[in-house]
């Protein structure tokens, strides 16, 4: 009695945890497919820049974050030096940190490989489905997180492979607007996050600073329009809560 | 060229780090409630910060007046269309769709 107890615990575990893989992997696509002009952008830059198509693809299976990689190709494109390179980079991935240290409380407990792993996989798109799964169920998983950073890793890869062979028979593909994609994909993200006065508050003020920044020519406009645009949301709630 | 290898490896660990470094168990200090209430609104900054610039500014890049960008006229579409829309992937399909229209007209 109580080993089939066991066994039906255990199929229907099975089972949830199918499900669970099933349902990061649905939330996940809409965002992967998205992705896919950047990562053909990245992919054909690379090459027209001067790497090796397998130095192309390995930069996205190693490095793995869009943005950076992006700046970074310019900046090689551009003949610019290795300390600008990297510390474009830490200015881009700095909000990763920021990420993971949201996710934390969830994660700092677990095994060695969960952490590695949570952390390798973790991008804008993995961040903004986890953080939706977990405000719906007040409950964090490591396979949902894992699954949907896995699924997004496969299309970031596959777009690039593809960008390093188009690249080469398509001249000017960067000139197609690809990064229009980037853009669409960030305000499906965003704008139905806005569900309070302080994160509309917070979006404007990034997104009126990025530009003013940009317009100056600021060379770090990305990070510190994100940092006046969380000041904004953390005071707008503030006061709010003053008036109550 | 040896130098790329160099990139290549000194971005890998810059990213993991950025990634990883609150998931260490050892770290010597805290997150205090109020760091915790400005990291909810990182996602929507860090992201408008992103995508602002293509949308607004992508028209000096292409030679084209600020109000008839295909950037401008989509991006614009796809915030409107993002309100009306709860899914996601409707929404990054149908603005992609009107500016491929728009940069072929």
């Amino acid at each position: 009695m109580l080993s089939e107890i066991y066994i039906a615990n255990k199929t229907e575990n099975k089972k949830n945890k199918r499900q669970l893989i099933h349902r990061a992997t649905f939330d996940i696509l809409p965002l992967a497919l998205a992705v896919i002009p950047w990562g053909i952008l990245c992919g054909s830059l690379a090459i027209k820049v001067g790497l090796s198509p397998i130095q192309a693809q390995l930069m996205s299976l190693f490095v793995f974050a869009g943005a950076a990689q992006l700046a970074s190709l310019t900046i090689i494109g551009a003949a610019g030096a290795l300390s600008s390179i990297f510390s474009s980079t830490f200015v881009i991935s700095s909000r990763h940190l920021l990420y993971s240290a949201v996710f934390r409380e969830h994660v700092r407990q677990s095994s060695f490989s969960i952490r590695c792993s949570t952390a390798f996989f973790l991008t804008d798109e993995m961040f903004a489905v986890t953080c939706a799964y977990l405000e719906k169920n007040k409950s964090y998983s490591h396979l949902y997180a894992i699954s949907a950073g896995i699924v997004f890793y496969l299309v970031w890869n596959v777009a690039t492979f593809i960008g390093i062979y188009a690249g080469q028979l398509i001249p000017n593909i960067e000139e197609l607007g690809l990064e229009f994609a980037i853009a669409a994909t960030f305000i499906a993200i965003v704008i139905p996050a806005i569900k309070n006065t302080s994160t509309l508050m917070s979006v404007l003020a990034s997104a009126i600073s990025v530009l003013v920044l940009s317009i100056n020519g600021s060379e770090h406009a990305l990070i510190i329009a994100t940092i006046i645009g969380m000041a904004t949301g953390y005071f707008t709630a503030s006061i709010g809560e003053q008036d109550e | 060229m040896n130098n790329y290898w160099l990139t290549l490896i000194g971005m890998a660990c810059i990213t993991f780090t950025c990634r990883y470094l609150f998931f260490a168990k050892k770290l010597p200090f805290e997150l205090g409630i109020r760091t915790k209430r400005a990291l909810r609104y990182t996602a929507p900054s860090v992201l408008t910060a992103m995508w602002v610039p293509i949308v607004f500014l992508s028209y000096q890049n292409i030679d084209v007046p600020f109000f008839h960008s295909p950037f401008l006229i989509a991006g614009l579409f796809a915030v409107a269309l993002s309100i009306k829309l709860k899914s996601t992937l409707l929404v990054v399909i149908i603005s992609i769709a009107l500016f491929a229209i728009l940069q072929l007209i």
